[in-house]
């Protein structure tokens, strides 16, 4: 059984192409959310290895959503990947915990990279 | 609140490499024009807000069938028409949401200030009026083979100095 992978995006679009390039690879997507609020109940429900997280969503955004499953399961993992290439925003999320921070668009190459090396 | 042609590059380089990217199409530099408003031209529109050290509105607007070819080609050919029909805005959103993500990323290279932006809102349709706030507005224009993309924007400063040296002891929020 592969590594179980939770994808947040708010846009289908995104969702369906993580999972297009990570399932090949053997990976099992566990389940998909839309917002930040919809993460951390997927994230209890489910208990995946590995969090992919979008920062821009409505209700809650995913920087806000990375922060209260980490203070709450210190050993999750989480990947942001989002639009938002900010400077400030990639230090604020390394500080948080996640392990990478990838900009779209993006190769696939980047993502399984990523997420390779978080699950490592 | 002053607006400045230094937000140009950052839109134009963004919009010419996701596209590119996402949709593997050449795009070139059109041309570029001022509005009062970013009142959007075409029947398809996204529209993008942006808060933080700058403040503002960014509207695409395409052509519906500019707007189908680009989601054609995001898509690739796996997706039947039905699921085209049902995955336009979406896909057509997102690839709005990267081009303003992108374009933050350049607009705040050198600060130490944050630029957030909305979730896009999407209106499609030849015969529909969008009332926007009056905000002066640049207007980009891109080019794809299937036909232009426009990009207003509508973008102003804080000016902080003058803000802040107007009330002492006052915290500004930015």
């Amino acid at each position: 059984m592969g590594k179980k992978i939770l994808i947040v995006d708010d846009a289908t679009f995104m969702r369906t192409m993580v999972k297009d390039i990570l399932v090949p690879k053997g990976y099992e997507i566990a389940g998909e959310a839309t917002n930040g609020n919809e993460a951390m109940q997927k994230y209890e429900e489910l208990k995946p290895d590995l969090v992919t997280m979008d920062i821009t969503m409505k209700e809650k955004d995913g920087l806000e959503a990375a922060r209260d499953i980490l203070l709450k399961y210190p050993d999750a993992r989480i990947i942001m990947v989002t639009a938002l290439g900010q400077e400030k925003m990639l230090v604020d999320s390394i500080k948080l915990g996640v392990k990478d921070f990838v900009v779209k668009p993006f190769e696939p190459e980047r993502i399984i990279s990523a997420v390779e090396k978080a699950l490592a | 609140m002053k607006i400045n042609a230094k937000f140009v590059n950052p839109f134009i380089d963004a919009g010419i490499n996701v596209v590119k990217q996402i949709a593997g199409i050449d795009v070139r530099r059109g041309h570029l024009s001022y509005k009062g408003k970013p009142e959007p031209s075409y029947g398809v529109s996204i529209i993008i807000g942006v808060y933080g050290y700058l403040t503002g509105q960014v509207v695409y607007s395409m052509k519906t069938e500019v707007a189908d070819k680009l989601v054609d080609k995001m898509l690739g050919g796996s997706k039947s028409p039905q699921e085209r029909k049902i995955l336009f805005v979406d896909t057509i959103g997102e690839l709005a949401n990267m081009i303003t993500g992108n374009a933050t990323g350049i607009l705040s290279a050198k600060k130490d200030l944050e630029l957030k932006i909305t979730t896009p809102a999407i209106a499609t349709g030849d015969n529909i009026n969008i009332s926007l706030v009056a905000q002066p507005t640049l207007v980009l224009g891109l080019y794809t083979q299937y036909g232009p993309i426009e990009i207003s924007v509508a973008l102003e400063e804080k000016d902080m100095l003058s803000e802040v040296g107007g009330m002492p002891g006052t915290l500004r929020e930015v």
